[in-house]
Protein backbone atom coordinates (compact mmCIF):
# COMPACT_ATOMS: atom_id res chain seq x y z
CA UNK A 1 0.00 0.00 0.00
CA UNK A 2 1.67 3.50 -0.73
CA UNK A 3 1.29 5.98 2.24
CA UNK A 4 -2.57 7.06 3.18
CA UNK A 5 -2.55 10.68 4.83
CA UNK A 6 -5.52 12.07 6.71
CA UNK A 7 -6.06 14.98 8.49
CA UNK A 8 -8.98 15.64 11.56
CA UNK A 9 -9.86 19.16 12.25
CA UNK A 10 -11.72 20.53 14.62
CA UNK A 11 -11.68 22.64 17.99
CA UNK A 12 -10.30 21.62 21.10
CA UNK A 13 -12.52 20.25 23.29
CA UNK A 14 -14.21 18.19 20.60
CA UNK A 15 -12.10 14.69 20.93
CA UNK A 16 -10.76 14.43 17.05
CA UNK A 17 -7.85 13.13 18.76
CA UNK A 18 -9.14 9.77 19.48
CA UNK A 19 -9.80 8.58 15.84
CA UNK A 20 -6.02 9.30 15.18
CA UNK A 21 -4.88 7.25 17.55
CA UNK A 22 -6.86 4.22 16.64
CA UNK A 23 -6.05 4.40 12.93
CA UNK A 24 -2.14 4.39 13.72
CA UNK A 25 -3.06 1.67 16.10
CA UNK A 26 -4.74 -0.65 13.98
CA UNK A 27 -2.59 -0.03 11.21
CA UNK A 28 0.53 -0.87 13.30
CA UNK A 29 -1.56 -4.19 15.03
CA UNK A 30 -1.73 -4.97 10.81
CA UNK A 31 2.08 -5.03 10.80
CA UNK A 32 2.14 -1.92 9.17
CA UNK A 33 3.36 1.82 10.17
CA UNK A 34 0.89 4.65 11.79
CA UNK A 35 1.68 7.79 13.15
CA UNK A 36 -0.44 10.44 14.78
CA UNK A 37 0.11 13.82 15.67
CA UNK A 38 -1.81 16.93 17.02
CA UNK A 39 -1.20 20.15 16.85
CA UNK A 40 -3.69 22.67 19.13
CA UNK A 41 -3.70 26.03 20.49
CA UNK A 42 -2.76 27.03 23.98
CA UNK A 43 -6.62 28.23 24.10
CA UNK A 44 -8.36 25.39 26.95
CA UNK A 45 -11.47 25.35 24.40
CA UNK A 46 -12.36 26.91 21.01
CA UNK A 47 -8.84 27.08 19.49
CA UNK A 48 -8.34 25.38 16.12
CA UNK A 49 -7.16 21.69 16.63
CA UNK A 50 -5.64 19.14 13.58
CA UNK A 51 -4.96 15.73 14.13
CA UNK A 52 -2.79 13.85 11.27
CA UNK A 53 -2.52 10.25 10.65
CA UNK A 54 -0.43 8.79 7.98
CA UNK A 55 -0.16 4.94 7.33
CA UNK A 56 1.94 3.11 5.62
CA UNK A 57 3.84 -0.07 5.10
CA UNK A 58 7.15 1.38 5.09
CA UNK A 59 8.55 3.20 8.05
CA UNK A 60 7.47 7.11 8.83
CA UNK A 61 10.58 9.27 10.16
CA UNK A 62 8.70 12.55 9.93
CA UNK A 63 5.17 12.31 11.48
CA UNK A 64 3.93 15.61 10.43
CA UNK A 65 1.17 15.12 7.33
CA UNK A 66 2.66 17.15 4.21
CA UNK A 67 0.98 20.21 3.13
CA UNK A 68 -0.40 19.16 -1.00
CA UNK A 69 -0.24 15.31 0.12
CA UNK A 70 -3.57 14.93 2.05
CA UNK A 71 -5.22 12.67 0.31
CA UNK A 72 -8.41 12.64 3.04
CA UNK A 73 -9.59 15.29 5.50
CA UNK A 74 -12.15 15.74 7.87
CA UNK A 75 -13.64 18.89 9.79
CA UNK A 76 -16.49 19.97 12.40
CA UNK A 77 -15.37 23.76 12.93
CA UNK A 78 -14.92 26.18 10.10
CA UNK A 79 -12.36 28.03 11.99
CA UNK A 80 -9.89 25.13 11.65
CA UNK A 81 -11.90 23.98 8.08
CA UNK A 82 -10.41 27.58 6.54
CA UNK A 83 -6.75 27.13 8.28
CA UNK A 84 -6.52 23.76 6.73
CA UNK A 85 -7.89 22.99 3.64
CA UNK A 86 -4.85 24.46 1.75
CA UNK A 87 -3.12 20.79 2.84
CA UNK A 88 -5.35 18.93 1.07
CA UNK A 89 -4.21 17.92 -2.90
CA UNK A 90 -6.35 18.80 -5.15
CA UNK A 91 -9.39 16.79 -6.10
CA UNK A 92 -8.93 15.25 -2.66
CA UNK A 93 -11.97 14.31 -0.71
CA UNK A 94 -12.86 16.64 2.39
CA UNK A 95 -15.77 15.36 5.04
CA UNK A 96 -17.49 18.55 6.65
CA UNK A 97 -20.08 18.82 9.24
CA UNK A 98 -22.36 21.42 7.21
CA UNK A 99 -23.78 22.75 10.17
CA UNK A 100 -20.65 24.19 11.07
CA UNK A 101 -18.04 24.53 7.94
CA UNK A 102 -18.92 26.39 5.54
CA UNK A 103 -16.65 25.86 2.22
CA UNK A 104 -17.00 28.48 -0.95
CA UNK A 105 -17.70 27.56 -4.69
CA UNK A 106 -14.32 27.56 -5.36
CA UNK A 107 -13.40 25.35 -2.63
CA UNK A 108 -16.23 23.02 -3.98
CA UNK A 109 -14.32 22.93 -7.21
CA UNK A 110 -11.09 22.24 -5.83
CA UNK A 111 -12.14 19.11 -4.05
CA UNK A 112 -14.53 16.55 -3.37
CA UNK A 113 -16.61 18.19 -0.81
CA UNK A 114 -19.50 15.95 0.84
CA UNK A 115 -21.81 17.17 3.74
CA UNK A 116 -22.46 14.51 6.39
CA UNK A 117 -23.62 15.77 9.92
CA UNK A 118 -21.65 14.19 11.98
CA UNK A 119 -22.01 16.01 15.12
CA UNK A 120 -26.05 15.56 14.69
CA UNK A 121 -25.31 11.96 14.33
CA UNK A 122 -23.43 11.66 17.07
CA UNK A 123 -25.88 13.99 19.55
CA UNK A 124 -29.21 12.84 18.13
CA UNK A 125 -28.99 9.14 16.74
CA UNK A 126 -26.17 7.78 18.61
CA UNK A 127 -27.68 9.40 21.22
CA UNK A 128 -23.77 10.87 23.21
CA UNK A 129 -21.84 13.52 21.42
CA UNK A 130 -18.91 11.88 22.51
CA UNK A 131 -19.03 9.73 19.42
CA UNK A 132 -18.43 11.80 17.12
CA UNK A 133 -14.71 10.39 16.62
CA UNK A 134 -15.79 7.09 16.32
CA UNK A 135 -19.14 8.32 13.66
CA UNK A 136 -15.69 10.53 12.37
CA UNK A 137 -13.81 6.97 12.20
CA UNK A 138 -16.02 5.06 9.96
CA UNK A 139 -16.50 7.76 7.03
CA UNK A 140 -12.56 7.67 7.40
CA UNK A 141 -12.45 4.44 6.52
CA UNK A 142 -14.93 4.14 3.95
CA UNK A 143 -13.78 7.05 2.02
CA UNK A 144 -9.95 5.84 2.15
CA UNK A 145 -10.07 2.36 2.26
CA UNK A 146 -7.06 2.42 4.47
CA UNK A 147 -7.74 -0.84 7.07
CA UNK A 148 -9.91 -3.85 7.25
CA UNK A 149 -13.26 -2.71 8.97
CA UNK A 150 -13.16 -5.40 11.41
CA UNK A 151 -9.54 -4.78 12.58
CA UNK A 152 -10.68 -1.32 13.12
CA UNK A 153 -13.76 -1.86 14.58
CA UNK A 154 -11.55 -4.21 17.54
CA UNK A 155 -9.20 -1.69 17.57
CA UNK A 156 -11.78 0.98 18.69
CA UNK A 157 -13.68 -0.85 20.82
CA UNK A 158 -10.15 -2.11 23.15
CA UNK A 159 -9.90 1.27 23.27
CA UNK A 160 -12.97 2.55 24.70
CA UNK A 161 -14.61 0.57 28.24
CA UNK A 162 -16.93 -2.23 27.98
CA UNK A 163 -20.11 -0.42 28.84
CA UNK A 164 -19.55 1.68 26.32
CA UNK A 165 -18.98 -0.85 23.49
CA UNK A 166 -22.98 -1.06 22.01
CA UNK A 167 -22.71 2.56 21.89
CA UNK A 168 -19.61 2.89 19.89
CA UNK A 169 -20.30 -0.03 17.16
CA UNK A 170 -23.91 2.04 16.76
CA UNK A 171 -21.51 4.96 16.05
CA UNK A 172 -19.60 3.27 13.76
CA UNK A 173 -22.54 1.70 11.93
CA UNK A 174 -23.71 5.09 11.50
CA UNK A 175 -20.71 6.89 10.20
CA UNK A 176 -20.64 3.87 7.62
CA UNK A 177 -24.30 4.11 7.04
CA UNK A 178 -24.17 8.03 5.60
CA UNK A 179 -20.97 7.40 4.18
CA UNK A 180 -22.52 5.19 1.92
CA UNK A 181 -25.66 7.05 1.18
CA UNK A 182 -23.18 10.20 0.43
CA UNK A 183 -21.09 7.84 -2.15
CA UNK A 184 -24.59 6.68 -3.75
CA UNK A 185 -25.47 10.42 -4.12
CA UNK A 186 -22.64 11.41 -6.00
CA UNK B 1 20.38 -4.73 25.41
CA UNK B 2 18.87 -7.35 23.45
CA UNK B 3 14.92 -8.60 24.36
CA UNK B 4 12.83 -5.88 23.14
CA UNK B 5 9.57 -5.30 22.87
CA UNK B 6 6.70 -3.19 20.21
CA UNK B 7 4.30 -1.11 22.04
CA UNK B 8 2.47 2.02 20.87
CA UNK B 9 2.30 5.28 22.90
CA UNK B 10 3.43 8.56 23.26
CA UNK B 11 6.93 10.06 24.00
CA UNK B 12 5.92 11.66 27.03
CA UNK B 13 4.45 8.45 27.85
CA UNK B 14 7.09 6.53 27.18
CA UNK B 15 9.69 8.74 29.23
CA UNK B 16 7.38 7.96 32.48
CA UNK B 17 7.17 4.15 31.72
CA UNK B 18 10.95 3.97 31.05
CA UNK B 19 11.41 6.02 34.43
CA UNK B 20 9.45 3.47 36.30
CA UNK B 21 11.19 0.23 34.56
CA UNK B 22 14.81 2.43 35.51
CA UNK B 23 13.92 2.17 38.94
CA UNK B 24 12.59 5.63 39.69
CA UNK B 25 10.27 5.42 42.95
CA UNK B 26 10.17 9.01 43.17
CA UNK B 27 8.30 11.97 41.27
CA UNK B 28 8.28 15.65 42.49
CA UNK B 29 6.87 18.37 39.90
CA UNK B 30 4.26 20.40 39.16
CA UNK B 31 2.34 20.42 35.45
CA UNK B 32 3.26 22.28 32.39
CA UNK B 33 2.66 21.81 28.66
CA UNK B 34 3.59 20.09 26.99
CA UNK B 35 5.32 17.53 29.64
CA UNK B 36 1.82 17.36 31.68
CA UNK B 37 1.23 13.89 30.09
CA UNK B 38 4.77 12.54 31.86
CA UNK B 39 3.18 13.55 35.20
CA UNK B 40 -0.15 11.61 34.76
CA UNK B 41 1.24 9.01 33.89
CA UNK B 42 3.74 7.95 36.43
CA UNK B 43 1.84 9.20 38.74
CA UNK B 44 -0.74 6.25 37.77
CA UNK B 45 2.49 4.40 37.57
CA UNK B 46 4.48 4.67 40.87
CA UNK B 47 1.63 3.71 43.69
CA UNK B 48 1.58 0.96 42.00
CA UNK B 49 5.18 0.01 42.29
CA UNK B 50 5.55 1.08 46.01
CA UNK B 51 6.67 4.32 44.46
CA UNK B 52 4.87 7.89 45.41
CA UNK B 53 4.13 11.02 42.83
CA UNK B 54 3.84 14.23 44.05
CA UNK B 55 2.11 17.49 42.37
CA UNK B 56 4.38 20.04 44.70
CA UNK B 57 3.00 23.52 45.39
CA UNK B 58 5.23 25.19 42.16
CA UNK B 59 8.25 24.06 40.14
CA UNK B 60 10.39 24.81 42.53
CA UNK B 61 8.81 22.72 45.16
CA UNK B 62 8.55 19.65 42.42
CA UNK B 63 12.70 19.98 42.18
CA UNK B 64 13.04 20.30 45.46
CA UNK B 65 11.19 17.64 47.02
CA UNK B 66 13.04 15.29 44.39
CA UNK B 67 16.20 16.24 45.62
CA UNK B 68 15.40 15.24 48.49
CA UNK B 69 14.22 11.74 47.88
CA UNK B 70 17.39 11.78 45.81
CA UNK B 71 18.96 12.39 49.25
CA UNK B 72 17.62 9.53 50.65
CA UNK B 73 18.65 7.21 48.41
CA UNK B 74 15.54 6.79 45.93
CA UNK B 75 16.14 7.49 42.11
CA UNK B 76 14.05 10.27 41.27
CA UNK B 77 12.61 12.46 38.67
CA UNK B 78 11.33 15.75 37.69
CA UNK B 79 9.74 16.43 34.32
CA UNK B 80 9.34 19.90 33.11
CA UNK B 81 9.32 22.29 30.06
CA UNK B 82 11.45 25.43 29.69
CA UNK B 83 9.99 28.01 32.44
CA UNK B 84 9.61 25.28 34.35
CA UNK B 85 13.60 25.12 34.14
CA UNK B 86 13.97 28.63 34.45
CA UNK B 87 11.94 28.37 38.00
CA UNK B 88 13.92 24.86 39.31
CA UNK B 89 17.27 26.52 38.32
CA UNK B 90 18.79 27.30 41.14
CA UNK B 91 18.12 24.11 43.05
CA UNK B 92 19.36 22.19 39.89
CA UNK B 93 22.72 23.91 40.98
CA UNK B 94 22.43 22.75 44.31
CA UNK B 95 22.02 19.16 43.31
CA UNK B 96 25.19 19.61 41.30
CA UNK B 97 27.34 21.21 43.87
CA UNK B 98 26.48 18.73 46.36
CA UNK B 99 26.20 15.99 43.47
CA UNK B 100 22.43 14.50 44.23
CA UNK B 101 21.45 12.22 41.52
CA UNK B 102 18.37 13.25 39.65
CA UNK B 103 16.41 12.79 35.96
CA UNK B 104 15.04 15.86 34.89
CA UNK B 105 12.70 15.31 31.67
CA UNK B 106 12.31 18.57 29.68
CA UNK B 107 10.16 18.75 26.85
CA UNK B 108 10.80 22.07 25.05
CA UNK B 109 8.77 24.50 23.90
CA UNK B 110 8.69 27.70 22.89
CA UNK B 111 10.27 30.68 24.58
CA UNK B 112 11.48 32.72 26.19
CA UNK B 113 9.07 33.31 28.90
CA UNK B 114 5.47 31.89 28.37
CA UNK B 115 6.08 31.70 24.62
CA UNK B 116 4.31 29.36 22.86
CA UNK B 117 3.22 26.71 25.00
CA UNK B 118 1.98 24.17 23.25
CA UNK B 119 4.33 24.53 20.11
CA UNK B 120 7.27 22.85 19.58
CA UNK B 121 11.00 24.47 19.80
CA UNK B 122 14.62 23.36 20.67
CA UNK B 123 15.34 26.85 22.67
CA UNK B 124 16.40 24.87 25.74
CA UNK B 125 19.57 23.47 24.49
CA UNK B 126 21.62 26.44 25.56
CA UNK B 127 19.68 26.15 28.93
CA UNK B 128 20.51 22.43 29.76
CA UNK B 129 24.18 23.35 29.54
CA UNK B 130 24.38 26.09 32.21
CA UNK B 131 20.86 26.32 33.97
CA UNK B 132 22.17 27.80 37.02
CA UNK B 133 25.05 30.37 38.06
CA UNK B 134 28.24 28.86 38.58
CA UNK B 135 30.88 25.90 37.32
CA UNK B 136 29.62 22.58 36.83
CA UNK B 137 29.51 20.13 33.74
CA UNK B 138 25.90 19.53 32.51
CA UNK B 139 25.02 16.02 31.31
CA UNK B 140 22.34 16.28 28.75
CA UNK B 141 20.73 13.39 26.53
CA UNK B 142 18.41 14.54 23.51
CA UNK B 143 15.63 12.21 22.27
CA UNK B 144 15.62 11.97 18.18
CA UNK B 145 12.65 9.22 17.99
CA UNK B 146 9.84 7.75 20.08
CA UNK B 147 11.92 4.83 21.43
CA UNK B 148 14.66 7.16 22.21
CA UNK B 149 12.18 8.56 24.96
CA UNK B 150 12.36 5.23 26.35
CA UNK B 151 15.57 4.47 26.05
CA UNK B 152 17.84 7.72 26.80
CA UNK B 153 15.76 8.17 30.23
CA UNK B 154 16.87 4.42 31.45
CA UNK B 155 20.15 5.77 30.51
CA UNK B 156 19.42 8.93 32.25
CA UNK B 157 19.22 7.57 35.66
CA UNK B 158 22.17 4.92 35.15
CA UNK B 159 24.19 8.39 34.51
CA UNK B 160 22.67 9.74 37.31
CA UNK B 161 23.98 7.65 39.61
CA UNK B 162 27.21 7.17 37.81
CA UNK B 163 27.82 10.79 37.79
CA UNK B 164 25.62 11.80 41.08
CA UNK B 165 24.12 14.73 39.47
CA UNK B 166 20.82 15.63 37.56
CA UNK B 167 21.10 14.52 34.29
CA UNK B 168 18.79 16.42 31.81
CA UNK B 169 16.44 14.12 28.86
CA UNK B 170 15.51 16.64 26.26
CA UNK B 171 12.12 16.02 24.57
CA UNK B 172 10.31 18.43 22.71
CA UNK B 173 6.68 19.05 21.97
CA UNK B 174 6.49 16.80 18.63
CA UNK B 175 8.11 14.00 19.88
CA UNK B 176 6.48 14.25 23.34
CA UNK B 177 3.08 14.23 21.75
CA UNK B 178 3.48 12.03 18.72
CA UNK B 179 2.44 8.74 18.49
CA UNK B 180 3.53 5.40 17.13
CA UNK B 181 5.41 2.49 17.59
CA UNK B 182 8.09 2.24 19.10
CA UNK B 183 10.56 -1.27 19.86
CA UNK B 184 12.12 -0.96 23.11
CA UNK B 185 14.25 -3.07 25.85
CA UNK B 186 12.37 -5.23 27.81
CA UNK B 187 11.80 -4.37 31.25
CA UNK B 188 13.85 -7.29 32.32
CA UNK B 189 16.79 -6.12 29.66
CA UNK B 190 16.36 -2.81 31.51
CA UNK B 191 16.59 -3.99 35.10
CA UNK B 192 19.70 -6.69 34.09
CA UNK B 193 21.32 -3.05 33.27
CA UNK B 194 21.04 -1.14 36.42
CA UNK B 195 24.06 -0.16 38.60
CA UNK B 196 23.37 0.85 41.60
CA UNK B 197 25.01 3.96 42.74
CA UNK B 198 28.13 3.57 44.95
CA UNK B 199 27.77 3.75 48.81
CA UNK B 200 30.16 3.50 51.39
CA UNK B 201 30.26 0.46 53.86
CA UNK B 202 33.07 1.38 56.34
CA UNK B 203 32.79 2.66 60.04
CA UNK B 204 30.21 5.47 60.15
CA UNK B 205 32.97 7.55 61.46
CA UNK B 206 35.59 6.50 58.74
CA UNK B 207 32.99 8.45 56.11
CA UNK B 208 33.92 11.09 54.27
CA UNK B 209 31.21 11.62 51.24
CA UNK B 210 33.35 14.20 49.32
CA UNK B 211 36.69 12.48 50.04
CA UNK B 212 36.93 10.61 46.61
CA UNK B 213 39.91 10.71 43.88
CA UNK B 214 39.83 13.93 41.29
CA UNK B 215 38.14 12.24 38.63
CA UNK B 216 34.95 10.57 40.94
CA UNK B 217 31.74 11.29 41.84
CA UNK B 218 30.74 12.14 45.84
CA UNK B 219 29.53 8.78 47.28
CA UNK B 220 26.60 9.75 48.99
CA UNK B 221 25.01 7.00 51.20
CA UNK B 222 21.20 7.35 51.53
CA UNK B 223 20.66 9.61 54.46
CA UNK B 224 18.82 7.90 57.51
CA UNK B 225 20.94 4.84 57.34
CA UNK B 226 23.14 6.09 60.19
CA UNK B 227 26.06 7.58 57.92
CA UNK B 228 25.93 11.31 58.85
CA UNK B 229 27.25 14.04 56.33
CA UNK B 230 26.78 17.56 56.05
CA UNK B 231 24.80 18.89 52.73
CA UNK B 232 25.04 21.95 51.66
CA UNK B 233 25.33 24.46 48.71
CA UNK B 234 28.20 26.24 50.21
CA UNK B 235 31.89 24.80 48.86
CA UNK B 236 32.71 22.29 51.10
CA UNK B 237 35.11 19.88 52.33
CA UNK B 238 35.30 16.15 52.28
CA UNK B 239 33.42 15.64 55.37
CA UNK B 240 30.65 18.43 53.21
CA UNK B 241 31.27 20.77 56.01
CA UNK B 242 31.44 24.53 54.17
CA UNK B 243 35.10 25.91 53.68
CA UNK B 244 36.89 28.38 51.93
CA UNK B 245 40.29 27.01 51.56
CA UNK B 246 42.23 27.62 49.05
CA UNK B 247 43.51 24.56 47.76
CA UNK B 248 39.66 22.31 48.78
CA UNK B 249 37.60 24.95 46.97
CA UNK B 250 39.90 24.99 43.74
CA UNK B 251 39.87 20.76 43.63
CA UNK B 252 35.76 21.05 44.62
CA UNK B 253 34.89 22.46 41.49
CA UNK B 254 37.83 21.21 39.01
CA UNK B 255 36.23 17.46 40.19
CA UNK B 256 32.91 18.30 38.91
CA UNK B 257 34.27 19.05 35.56
CA UNK B 258 36.81 16.03 35.30
CA UNK B 259 34.20 13.75 37.07
CA UNK B 260 32.52 14.08 33.53
CA UNK B 261 35.32 15.07 30.98
CA UNK B 262 37.35 12.38 31.65
CA UNK B 263 34.71 9.51 31.48
CA UNK B 264 32.80 11.19 28.67
CA UNK B 265 33.05 7.80 26.31
CA UNK B 266 30.33 6.25 29.29
CA UNK B 267 28.29 9.16 28.19
CA UNK B 268 28.69 10.09 24.41
CA UNK B 269 26.40 8.80 22.10
CA UNK B 270 25.78 9.67 18.55
CA UNK B 271 23.64 8.07 15.08
CA UNK B 272 25.42 8.79 11.64
CA UNK B 273 22.84 8.15 9.30
CA UNK B 274 24.20 7.72 5.18
CA UNK B 275 27.44 9.60 5.85
CA UNK B 276 30.23 6.95 4.78
CA UNK B 277 29.46 8.07 1.22
CA UNK B 278 27.89 11.62 1.86
CA UNK B 279 28.76 14.62 0.17
CA UNK B 280 27.10 17.16 2.41
CA UNK B 281 27.03 16.80 6.13
CA UNK B 282 23.62 18.16 7.97
CA UNK B 283 23.85 18.00 11.19
CA UNK B 284 20.75 17.99 13.80
CA UNK B 285 19.15 16.59 16.95
CA UNK B 286 15.82 15.98 18.45
CA UNK B 287 12.45 15.49 16.62
CA UNK B 288 14.38 18.00 13.69
CA UNK B 289 16.06 14.92 13.06
CA UNK B 290 12.98 13.19 11.75
CA UNK B 291 12.92 16.05 9.43
CA UNK B 292 16.14 15.53 8.29
CA UNK B 293 16.08 11.95 7.46
CA UNK B 294 13.28 11.97 5.44
CA UNK B 295 15.19 14.89 3.81
CA UNK B 296 17.93 12.55 3.06
CA UNK B 297 16.07 9.84 1.30
CA UNK B 298 14.36 11.98 -0.71
CA UNK B 299 18.04 13.74 -1.62
CA UNK B 300 19.64 10.80 -1.89
CA UNK B 301 16.67 9.76 -4.82
CA UNK B 302 17.39 12.10 -6.61
CA UNK B 303 21.46 11.54 -6.27
CA UNK B 304 22.05 14.16 -4.03
CA UNK B 305 24.77 12.40 -1.49
CA UNK B 306 23.91 13.85 2.05
CA UNK B 307 23.72 12.12 5.01
CA UNK B 308 22.93 13.02 9.01
CA UNK B 309 25.12 13.48 11.96
CA UNK B 310 22.87 13.74 15.22
CA UNK B 311 24.04 14.06 18.65
CA UNK B 312 21.83 12.12 21.29
CA UNK B 313 24.32 13.51 23.85
CA UNK B 314 23.93 16.71 23.78
CA UNK B 315 26.04 17.74 26.71
CA UNK B 316 29.08 17.22 27.08
CA UNK B 317 29.06 17.82 23.13
CA UNK B 318 30.95 14.74 20.73
CA UNK B 319 34.02 17.69 20.28
CA UNK B 320 35.84 15.01 18.68
CA UNK B 321 33.84 13.34 15.87
CA UNK B 322 32.47 16.98 15.52
CA UNK B 323 35.74 18.33 14.59
CA UNK B 324 36.61 15.05 12.42
CA UNK B 325 33.87 15.95 10.51
CA UNK B 326 34.56 19.14 9.93
CA UNK B 327 37.56 18.19 8.34
CA UNK B 328 35.76 15.59 6.37
CA UNK B 329 33.18 17.65 4.66
CA UNK B 330 33.30 21.13 3.00
CA UNK B 331 29.72 21.57 2.80
CA UNK B 332 27.49 21.28 6.02
CA UNK B 333 24.26 22.61 7.21
CA UNK B 334 23.14 22.72 11.13
CA UNK B 335 19.68 22.56 11.36
CA UNK B 336 17.67 23.42 14.48
CA UNK B 337 14.83 24.76 16.45
CA UNK B 338 16.29 27.80 17.61
CA UNK B 339 18.32 30.49 16.53
CA UNK B 340 21.43 28.48 16.02
CA UNK B 341 22.06 27.78 20.16
CA UNK B 342 24.08 24.37 18.86
CA UNK B 343 25.47 25.73 15.97
CA UNK B 344 27.91 27.90 18.07
CA UNK B 345 29.05 24.19 19.64
CA UNK B 346 29.35 22.99 16.20
CA UNK B 347 31.56 25.84 15.20
CA UNK B 348 33.70 25.56 18.06
CA UNK B 349 34.45 21.94 18.02
CA UNK B 350 35.21 22.11 14.31
CA UNK B 351 37.04 25.45 14.32
CA UNK B 352 35.25 26.84 11.60
CA UNK B 353 32.83 29.25 11.08
CA UNK B 354 31.69 28.40 7.52
CA UNK B 355 28.58 26.22 8.59
CA UNK B 356 25.36 26.46 7.08
CA UNK B 357 22.30 27.24 9.27
CA UNK B 358 18.47 26.26 8.99
CA UNK B 359 16.66 27.44 12.07
CA UNK B 360 12.77 28.37 13.19
CA UNK B 361 11.45 29.58 15.83
CA UNK B 362 7.51 30.30 14.81
CA UNK B 363 6.69 27.38 16.96
CA UNK B 364 5.96 24.96 13.70
CA UNK B 365 8.18 21.90 12.79
CA UNK B 366 10.71 21.74 9.79
CA UNK B 367 9.06 20.18 7.05
CA UNK B 368 10.98 17.47 4.74
CA UNK B 369 10.52 20.27 2.09
CA UNK B 370 12.44 23.14 3.86
CA UNK B 371 15.35 21.13 4.57
CA UNK B 372 15.52 19.97 0.85
CA UNK B 373 14.96 23.13 -0.16
CA UNK B 374 18.24 24.71 1.73
CA UNK B 375 20.12 22.02 0.81
CA UNK B 376 19.78 22.92 -3.17
CA UNK B 377 21.15 26.43 -1.92
CA UNK B 378 24.22 25.06 -0.69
Amino acid sequence: MSRIVMRFTGVGGQGVLLAGEIFAAAKIKEGGFGVKTATYTSQVRGGATVVDIQLDDKEIFYPYAIDGQIDFMLSVADVSYQQFKNGVKDGGTIVIEPNLVHPTEEDRKRWNIIEIPIITIAKEEVGNVITQSVVALAIANRYTNALDEKLLVDTMLSKVPPRFHELNKKAYELGKKYANEAMAEA
Amino acid sequence: MSATREVISSGNDLAAMAAVDAGCRFFGGYPITPSSEVMHTISDLLPKVGGAAIQMEDEIGGVAAAIGAGMSGVRTLTATSGPGISLKAENLGLAQMAEVPLVVINVMRGGPSTGLPTRVAQGDVAQAKNPSHGDYKSITLCAGNLAECYTETVRAFNLADRFMQPVFVLLDETIGHMHAKAIIPTEEAVKEGIVPRKTFDGAPEDYLPYGVEQDQPAVLNPMFKGYRYHFTGLHHDASGFPTEEIETCRKLIDRLFRKVEEHQGEIELNEEYMLDDAEILLIGYGSASLAIKEAVDVLRAEGVKVGMFRPITLWPSPEKRLHELGQKFDKILSVELNQGQYLEEIQRSMGRLDIAKLTKTNGRPFSPSDIIEKVKEL
